[in-house]
């Protein structure tokens, strides 16, 4: 499974884009797990995943090639 | 989701006082208007244990925010009569005192124009993927936090 990772804002400084290939992550929930491990600062911290430029609001199955962006709190204005 | 083109709404660097004047100035031919609405945020000389904000870099996850940006204002225009809406909002370095958010709403009578402008100031802070790093005097930084 290929994923493309983008981070934003405060997040941004500690996970650059990257693109990984990783098994056993077939969806979103299993995505923030992987995520959590390899940068356990995402555990206490606040942020939302967009998959393919939608906003994730419930666990949703990640397709081969999917971009997924890690957002912290907006804060535009 | 209409086939409408989808607008930019994006500014390298601060919003200059003569482009809010000539946006201004450009609705003078529509006659149907009675009253603008208008909303400006300017980025605030916070001071935060004993340090001052000078600037705000703004960055932003631009193709969702114009995708979401774009729905904002269907449903405004769905549930407002209005005659016209822009919207402005900076990327990268503003600094204090200078204008990070235009927005500019348009009716006939004054209630749909001003009721749209909030709404869409709240909804923007809200649903737009942008961040604002806040720059004090001595390069430092922290993240804003919209309340």
């Amino acid at each position: 499974m290929k994923i493309e990772m983008i981070s934003f804002g405060k997040i941004a400084e500690f996970i650059n884009n990257q693109k990984i290939d990783v098994d056993g992550i077939a969806d979103t929930d299993a995505f923030k797990q992987y995520l959590e491990n390899q940068f356990p600062a995402l555990k206490s911290m606040k942020y939302k995943l967009a998959l393919n430029k939608n906003i994730i609001q419930e666990n949703t199955e990640i397709t081969n090639n999917a971009t997924i962006a890690i957002m912290p709190p907006f804060s535009g204005g | 989701m209409s086939e409408k083109k989808i607008k930019n709404i994006f500014v390298d660097g601060p919003i200059k006082p003569a482009f809010i004047a000539d946006s201004i100035a450009k609705h003078s031919e529509k006659t149907a208007i009675g009253g603008h609405s208008i909303f400006m945020g300017q980025v605030r000389k916070d001071e935060i244990e004993g340090k001052f904000i000078s600037a705000i870099d703004y960055t932003a996850y631009e193709d969702l925010a114009l995708e979401k940006m774009h729905q904002i204002r269907e449903d405004i225009f769905e549930k407002y009569p209005l005659n016209c809406m822009h919207i402005y909002h900076s990327l990268g370095k503003v600094k204090t005192g200078e204008i990070c958010l235009f927005v500019f709403t348009s009716s006939a009578h004054r209630k749909p124009a001003i009721a749209a402008c909030s709404e869409v100031v709240d909804r923007l802070k809200a649903e737009l993927p942008i961040w604002g790093k806040e720059i004090f005097e001595d390069e430092t930084h922290q993240w804003k936090e919209n309340i």
